[in-house]
């Protein structure tokens, strides 16, 4: 008994080790990735729109990744002499892709749909947040229910507020 | 009609019985076994709570300390592991991730093909679903296809080709993975050394039929088909009687009266898919329903669907075919030859014996007479394979004859060739003699398939050089010299041929997994590399060409004369089948005196009936957990097969279930559990084939009894003499069922035409339920489901889709024993009437979706709530596993978690996973939601198209899958809806409706057209 209440608290010492202000949640999240993609460059300066490379948004519970052929639309002619275009286009040269990390991770047991909330006239940046103006991508928004579920209280937004709507 | 024998009822059945027991769910609840009893009592068939555990923590204490750790750890932080995201090097153009992409494809078992749609979700198929423009299945879809999906990601399948190397006494030594060349090579060197026999099942695609043809063209080869179980004593019985060898196509929509000898066209015979619908369809408008008459030497699926149902034993399937003939001739209907007179005196004899009353051969008689040109009677199956089944056949063509049903409700279409067993043991015997030097073996077994005495292990040694196309090393194979894996059927380019005239396309939807090549192309490449056989085998490079240029050149010019080719194939891509139906009307010219010469004989005692199930089928297709653990549609019992014995046998043989005995034919002995089924002849003893397979991978290894080795050398499968032993052993069968009783109350309502035809809701108790609260309004959508019981016939294709959409483990036989199967939709079987000779009712039972749902009041965590639409919602990550709604459902359709199934998919298996669909994990609870992903899908497309959802628009897994559409599904609040119109039928009713769970599915009464005036089971009696 004493035994077993002993490895109880030390292993939640233990897994108090390291320290984050939100939580468990992922807020300001904003991993190095393997090429160092400008957000800002592309959409604030050079303005191309969000759909040119994330195009299935629209039509789709995910919002693509675009695949590297997209890329190269641009970048056979763009900008070929930067280290991080090079690594892209030998990776393509390869039939290989390459390993983005994951900035916006959801739990297996939510189903979020990106095509719903743009039907319903939601702006990327209203969870994005300024994502246009970020040269790293980091997470903006907490993603948690209770931030989920305080838009979809609003009731100009009209949104369904069933446990199905995310959860099955 | 009925047949009575109501002085049988068990002795040990307490004279005061207080619940109601017209229906009953097994011999123990009908003899209220005090085991019974208490399984009935204890609501769950076991419990977590471990007794008399020392030292063990208790519960509370283990949670308390579990808060306490929680509070301390959650003070720090929980870094989410990194996750990598991997976009394509090119974009694929149809693959748009997260929406699924249908294609059109088909599946054969060699008889039934069947067109498919496809589901795939970035490029890997993850659910099978039957094409709804399909002329043949017409959106019905098997079982075995269905499962098909869970063979394709078998962790057991070969991931290339393999070499046997043998010693010197031709045992094997080691398998090595050949390179492709060499092995090509070598075999095409030897095939030139001639003496070639191609042994394969049989094959429905015309442009493989081509290509082996023209393979055996070039090497001398001889072609030899072979199935295990074969149609071909139906199809030579056919041109006994009508000149040409052709396989019967049945128009049961058409048919009035359907007598079927054995015949299980509605699970196993011929193609059942079709023939499902159409007898549904026949059904629908109950004023014109057909009638279904079966004798039945098993308790069939056919049987159990049956108005009205006797049972024989094999030896006497001629003998009632020949009864109905002297009732005809009785009743001045026919004349009769004077030779065939003699005959049928001889049979009076036998007749008397069959142990029923001859007023039902009058009635049948005069019934069959009144329908002439509008009724079938059918015979088949390896149950009436049979020393007497020429005879039956015969008989049976000739009474379709002389009722006119040939080329009216009985078309034909040319049956492709087909060995006998005569045919096999003369490829054995010269096998044996060394005259065969290669053999190539195509989707066949015959180790497993043929009894040991053929020596067919024995005879492959013999043959310089074995090639098997098996996809693992199965119990033939191992014995080749060469495996080469033919791709899975969703992974390869074919065709098949449905129905006569109609072609259907097969076409990959996924890369073949592993190093595996095409059958087809394996002849093209050897042809190829040797040189020989006709120019249009050795010009194309893939199959897929071949394909292609044989569509081009022979089907085109058959189904659309002149069209483009490429607007052709691209249509017929997207149809995934060209052509329409093309049976003929066959003549009635079956003469009577052919059946003279069927001399009456004695049988007495005790006989074997060897049958197929659904799930099983053949046995070739059987690692698949799925089919294991889905109960067989009568018995209810999965994970095995066993011997069926009646009531009667038990008792003189002082059996109990689950009793092992040793069968005993002619010499061939098999030792079976006992199961006591009701319903059978005192004189059968049956058996299930398609079990006991030794080498085809961890989940059907050893499971059940290769029952096969009780085929007679003369491939007799049923009728043969048995006797048994009783060992001392004991083993249990897991039955799911058997702790789920009723109880008594209006579960399922049953009705004669004669009851519906006074009162459209006959037998059907109304209660006026009341509350004091006015209850939720539901303004926008309210989503309900109709089963129309009438129709089901419980055929468990919805439950496997169920399965397939739903992520729904599988937990073993271990665990069904301990009640923890997890299937989200049932289908209960209900026993009424005497236990010798019972009716059968169905009933799917899913999660009722109550608008007051019980479960929900109860849970502490409101896990489970209801949604604005009128589903009963079940949030898995919220739900903390008290599992207090399942106490609390009155239809005990919530099934929980004892353990993390899901951490035992291997992969490749996990890509069969369904990603709408969350992954339940250990301690939690799960039920069927309607199918929410489904509905969440339409309604998204909906919204994107500014539309409304259209009736019928959304379709749940098990309606979609159903071949007898006895599901459907819609909105309530839409008074033009099929389901609306379904609800306010005067035959709907709801699952005990008294106690105001107001469930939002309506089941419609079940009504037999047996030509009694009243149930014997009527409601008055509910209370």
């Amino acid at each position: 008994m004493r035994f077993v209440f002993g490895v109880i608290c030390l292993s939640a010492l233990l897994l108090s080790g390291c320290k984050f202000p939100s939580l468990g949640y992922n807020k300001g999240y904003a991993p190095e990735q393997p090429i160092a993609f400008d957000h800002s460059l592309h959409v604030a300066k050079n303005n191309i729109q969000c759909q040119y490379c994330h195009n299935q948004v629209e039509r789709s519970k995910h919002s693509n990744i675009p695949a590297l052929s997209t890329c190269m639309n641009c970048h056979l002619q763009v900008a070929t002499g930067k280290p991080g275009i090079i690594k892209l286009r030998e990776a393509y040269d390869k039939g290989e892709s390459i390993q983005w990390v994951k900035v916006h991770m959801l739990p297996d047991h939510v189903h979020f749909n990106h095509s719903a909330h743009l039907t319903r006239g939601v702006n990327c940046q209203e969870c994005h947040g300024p994502i246009e103006k970020m040269s790293r991508v980091q997470q903006y928004s907490d993603l948690s229910m209770g931030w989920c579920i305080n838009c979809h209280r609003k009731p100009e937004n009209n949104a369904p507020l069933n446990c199905t709507t995310c959860h099955h | 009609m009925q047949e009575q024998s109501t002085e049988s009822a068990p002795e040990n059945r307490p004279e005061k019985i207080e619940r109601d027991t017209n229906y009953w769910l097994s011999l123990e609840h009908y003899a209220q076994d005090p085991e019974f009893l208490k399984l009935g009592s204890q609501e769950f068939a076991s419990s977590p709570l471990k007794e008399g555990e020392e030292n063990a923590i208790e519960r509370r204490d283990f949670l308390k300390l579990m808060g306490a750790s929680i509070a301390l750890a959650s003070t720090g932080c929980l870094r989410r592991p990194v996750q990598k995201v991997v976009p394509y090097n090119k974009q694929p153009e149809e693959v748009t991730l997260g929406v699924p992409n249908y294609y059109t494809s088909s599946y054969s078992d060699g008889v039934e093909s069947l067109g498919l749609l496809i589901k795939t979700r970035e490029g890997r198929p993850i659910k099978v679903e039957g094409n709804p423009e399909h002329p043949n299945n017409k959106g019905a879809v098997s079982i075995s296809a269905q499962a098909s999906i869970l063979n394709l990601y078998d962790p057991d399948r070969l991931n290339g080709p393999r070499k046997n190397l043998w010693n010197e006494k031709r045992t094997n030594k080691d398998t090595v993975t050949p390179k492709w060349d060499a092995m090509d090579d070598e075999i095409s060197a030897q095939l030139k050394k001639g003496s070639v026999v191609i042994l394969s099942s049989s094959i429905s695609s015309p442009s493989l039929r081509s290509i082996v043809s023209e393979f055996s063209q070039g090497f001398a080869a001889k072609h030899l088909v072979w199935d295990a179980h074969s149609n071909d004593q139906l199809i030579r019985a056919r041109k006994m009687c009508f000149g040409a060898e052709t396989l019967p196509v049945y128009q049961i929509d058409k048919a009035k009266l359907i007598l079927s000898i054995d015949a299980d066209f509605l699970a196993t015979f011929l193609t059942p898919m079709a023939f499902s619908k159409q007898f549904s369809k026949g059904r629908r408008e109950i004023e014109k329903m057909s009638r279904l008459v079966s004798f039945d030497s098993t308790f069939s699926l056919t049987g159990a669907n049956a108005d009205l149902r006797y049972r024989i034993k094999p030896s006497q399937q001629l003998d009632v075919v020949m009864a109905i003939f002297s009732e005809l001739e009785k009743q001045h209907k026919v004349v009769v030859p004077a030779a065939l007179k003699n005959t049928l005196d001889e049979y009076r004899n036998r007749i008397s014996q069959l142990n029923m009353d001859g007023k039902i051969f009058a009635e049948i008689a005069k019934d069959l007479w009144e329908n002439r040109g509008q009724s079938i009677v059918m015979a088949g199956g390896i149950a009436t394979q049979t020393e007497f089944s020429e005879g039956l056949f015969c008989a049976v063509n000739c009474l379709n004859s002389i009722l006119g049903n040939e080329g009216k409700t009985i078309l034909e279409r040319p049956a492709v060739a087909s060995s006998s067993f005569a045919d096999i043991k003369a490829l054995i015997t010269s096998m044996t003699a060394g005259k065969v030097k290669t053999l190539i073996l195509h989707k066949v077994n015959p180790i497993y398939h043929l009894p040991e005495s053929f020596g067919f292990a024995e005879a492959l040694k013999k043959v310089d050089m074995v090639v098997s196309t098996a996809d693992r090393i199965d119990e033939t194979s191992q014995y080749a010299n060469y495996i080469i894996p033919d791709n899975h059927p969703l992974e390869a380019w074919g065709d098949s041929e449905s129905l006569e005239g109609v072609i259907s396309l097969q076409q990959p939807s996924i890369r073949p997994l592993y190093d595996s090549r095409a059958f087809a192309l394996s002849l093209m490449n050897w042809g190829f590399i040797a040189k020989m056989g006709p120019k249009r085998l050795l010009a194309y490079e893939t199959y897929y060409d071949y394909l292609r240029n044989y569509w081009k050149e022979d089907v085109l010019p058959k189904v659309a004369k002149g069209q483009n080719f490429d607007d052709f194939w691209a249509q017929a891509l997207q149809k995934g089948f060209v052509g329409s139906s093309r049976a003929t009307a066959g003549k009635n010219s079956a003469k009577l005196e052919m059946l003279s010469h069927y001399k009456a004989s004695e049988s007495v005692g005790p006989e074997l009936v060897l049958y197929p199930t659904v799930m099983m089928g053949d046995g070739s297709q059987t690692n698949i957990s799925w089919l294991h653990e889905l109960p067989d549609p009568v018995t209810k019992i999965t994970w095995d097969n066993y011997a069926s014995v009646s009531i009667a046998f038990a008792k003189k043989n002082s059996l109990s279930e689950g009793d092992v005995i040793e069968l005993d034919v002619n010499g061939k002995k098999l030792e079976l559990p006992t199961h006591i089924q009701p319903g059978l002849h005192d004189e059968v003893i049956a058996v299930a084939v398609g079990y006991g397979r030794t080498k085809v991978g961890r989940v059907a290894n050893n499971v059940g009894r290769n029952s096969y080795s009780l085929v007679s050398d003369q491939g007799i499968f049923s009728g043969q003499k048995v006797t048994i032993k009783k060992t001392s052993r004991k083993e249990k069968l897991a039955n799911p069922q058997g702790n789920q009783s009723m109880e008594g109350r209006q579960i399922v309502v049953e009705a004669t035409v004669a009851e519906y035809q006074k009162k459209k809701s006959a037998n059907i108790h109304r209660h006026h339920t009341w509350s004091i609260w006015p209850g939720q309004e539901y303004n926008g959508n309210k989503w309900g489901m109709s089963v129309d019981l009438n129709s089901c016939t419980g055929c468990n294709a919805c439950v496997v889709s169920c399965q397939s959409e739903n992520n729904i483990p599988v937990v073993g036989k271990k665990y069904v024993l301990e009640g923890r199967e997890m299937a989200w939709i049932r289908i209960d079987r209900y026993y009424t009437g005497t236990p010798d000779n019972p009716e059968v009712v169905f009933q799917p039972v899913m999660c009722q979706q109550c608008s007051n749902a019980p479960c929900e009041t109860v849970c502490p965590v409101l896990a489970t709530v209801h949604t604005d639409d009128g589903l009963n919602a079940m949030v898995y990550n919220r739900c903390v596993g008290t599992r207090y709604c399942s106490n609390n459902c009155p239809y005990k359709v919530r099934r929980f978690n004892w353990f993390a199934w899901n951490k035992k998919i291997e992969a490749p298996l996990n890509m069969a996973l369904n990603p709408e669909v969350t992954v339940r994990i250990r301690g939690v609870m799960e039920k069927c939601t309607f199918c929410v992903q489904r509905i969440k899908t339409v309604k998204n497309t909906a919204r994107l198209e500014n539309r409304k959802i259209k009736d019928g628009e959304i379709k749940t897994a098990c309606q979609v899958v159903c071949p007898t559409d006895a599901i459907v599904f819609g909105d309530m609040n839409d008074p033009n809806s099929a389901v609306s119109a379904l609800f306010k039928d005067e035959r709907a009713y709801a699952l005990l409706e008294e106690w105001h769970a107001a469930p939002s599915v309506r089941y419609l009464s079940k009504i037999r057209n047996n030509g009694e005036e009243k149930r014997h089971s009527n409601s008055e009696e509910h209370v």
